[in-house]
């Protein structure tokens, strides 16, 4: 029968785009997200008229409070933002550091025995379920308030990030390489040194970048809880109701982290 | 020499990759394999460096059972048997003088080779393996800046580095076009007599086994199913070890010298 008289110009019957069961599914799907969404307004009592409510609250709070900014105060929160940065500078390169041979470990085309693999790989995903702010209060209990805490904190946190990362990176390198060096003669370190080095390093680079960033933001969430740097002149000023000091901090903070991301998202734009 | 004993291979999944093979290939051999993909070519060349381990039987290298060796000889081993790749396996981002030096990762200590000191006579002798292949100019360009048959030219060069006494060539020339194809094989032919080393290439073209080999193993269903001088083989050869006719398919073609 030829193609052209299957064609019919009138069809009898309309063919939907989408099978009904699949309309039937999604509908019912996206009816139990609304209802979800609901509940949770009710549980959380976050209804609208009290955000609008809030509003003056808020605009009277910058208004009168935090404006104008006390810029004799500058000094201060200049200190401590270096206090910050050095404490994230430290925390990037410890745990780019120690997570680059912790990533060979945990990466399946290295690490051959299955066991250990995943040994690692529970260790790490048990390093990330912790939160950094309890990690602080740790360290502070520890070695007592200050940076050195925060360090702390910051590098064991981050060999999470960074580990895991790396070791994704690992896994996915062009295996070609590593058979030649091993058809060679070369051992493992040599494999690593000379097939899965050259093919990680702007990902290792641009990831240990990136962990930098996280730091700089982290560290200062980390100051509430005495570890040290601008959290801890925040966490202070606040209690003391010292709003134009705080307001000082938070545009200060907030220039900084914008100028921090901005040369990392570039630098690490260039590495990929 | 390197001898096969009854040698088998079969897989995890049960794929049976070789069965029963008994060879004898001697010093200074150039040896072609041939059969379809899937005929246990790379199983049986792959067995030779232990980059697959035969389930049963012996391969006796210059009397030595390999297939026993330890990690600590098997390193050994394959310092002394280079390996040539279909898909060149050079790292990308280095340059071609450190990818020919991975060559001597073999013979260079560990540490000393993790921070990239190699004696001075060692990268004397990678540039000077680069010319014989010709590429020396390029020796401090970026690998993956060189066309195909410049890489699988360097990855000549890495192991002639290696100063081995075999050389194992995996579909050297299977991603190559057939002019190029030619020049590379006809590097490896050239290379190979000079250094007088044994040297054992898989190929699938029929018309490339017959110009470069000096003696044709035939495999099917990984079993040998034809073994002798070049001089005695035919096309009827050939169609025995594919088991049908040949077709265009199975020539190159494309040698203009």
């Amino acid at each position: 029968m030829p193609n052209s008289e299957n064609i019919n110009p009138t069809p009898r019957k309309r063919h939907p785009v989408t099978p009904k069961g699949l309309k039937w599914s999604l509908g019912t799907s996206l009816l139990i997200v609304i209802v979800l969404y609901i509940l949770s307004v009710y549980q959380t009592t976050a209804f609208p008229n009290r955000v609008v409510d809030g509003f003056p609250i808020i605009f009277n709070f910058v208004v009168d409070d935090l404006w104008p900014p006390n810029w004799s105060y500058f000094d201060r929160v200049a200190m401590s933002l270096l206090e910050t940065w050095n404490m994230a500078l430290f925390s990037s390169t410890f745990a780019a550091l120690i997570a680059l041979p912790m990533s060979f470990l945990a990466a399946s085309n290295i690490n051959r025995n299955a066991y250990f693999y995943q040994f690692i790989r529970n260790f790490l995903n048990l390093l990330r379920t912790i939160p950094e702010i309890i990690l602080a209060v740790l360290f502070v209990a520890v070695v007592g308030i200050g940076a050195v805490s925060g360090i702390l904190a910051l590098t064991v946190f981050s060999i999470g990030i960074l580990a895991k990362l790396i070791s994704e990176t690992v896994e996915a390198v062009d295996p070609g390489p590593l058979e030649a060096i091993r058809a060679s003669g070369g051992n493992v370190f040599q494999v690593i040194s000379f097939g899965v080095m050259p093919q990680i390093l702007p990902q290792y680079a641009s990831y240990s970048l990136y962990v930098l960033e996280i730091n700089v933001k982290a560290s200062v969430v980390l100051g509430f809880v005495g570890a040290g740097g601008i959290g801890l002149i925040l966490n202070q000023q606040l209690s003391l109701f010292n709003y134009d000091n705080v307001s000082t901090i938070i545009i200060v903070l907030f220039l900084t982290i914008t100028i921090i991301d901005l040369i990392s998202n570039r630098l690490r734009g260039r590495l990929e | 020499m390197i001898e096969f004993k009854n040698v088998s291979l079969k897989y995890p999944n049960g794929h049976q990759g070789l069965k029963n093979i008994n060879l004898k290939i001697n010093d200074g051999e150039f040896v072609v394999i041939v059969g379809m993909s899937g005929a246990g070519k790379s199983s049986l060349i792959r067995s030779i460096n232990r980059m697959v381990t035969p389930t049963e039987g012996k391969i006796l290298v210059d009397d030595q059972d390999i297939i026993t060796f330890n990690e600590k000889k098997l390193r050994k081993l394959r310092t002394e048997v280079g390996m040539i790749f279909q898909s060149y396996n050079l790292v990308k981002r280095m340059s071609v003088l450190r990818n020919v030096l991975a060559g001597r990762l073999g013979h260079t200590g560990t540490i000393r080779s993790m921070l990239g000191l190699f004696p001075q006579k060692d990268i004397q002798f990678a540039l000077d393996n680069l010319d014989r292949v010709s590429i020396h100019e390029k020796a401090y360009t970026r690998a993956d800046q060189l066309s195909g048959g410049q890489q699988q030219r360097v990855s000549i060069a890495r192991v002639l580095t290696q100063q081995p006494k075999v050389i194992l060539a995996d579909e050297p020339v299977a991603s190559l076009d057939p002019p190029t194809s030619h020049k590379v094989m006809k590097d490896l032919k050239r290379v190979s007599r000079e250094d007088n080393l044994t040297t054992i290439v898989n190929l699938h073209f029929i018309d490339m086994a017959q110009e470069y080999a000096d003696r044709i193993i035939g495999l099917r269903d990984g079993e040998v199913v034809f073994d002798g001088p070049i001089d005695q083989v035919t096309e009827k050869t050939f169609e025995e070890i594919y088991g049908r006719p040949i077709k265009e398919d199975d020539l190159l073609g494309g040698d203009d010298d």
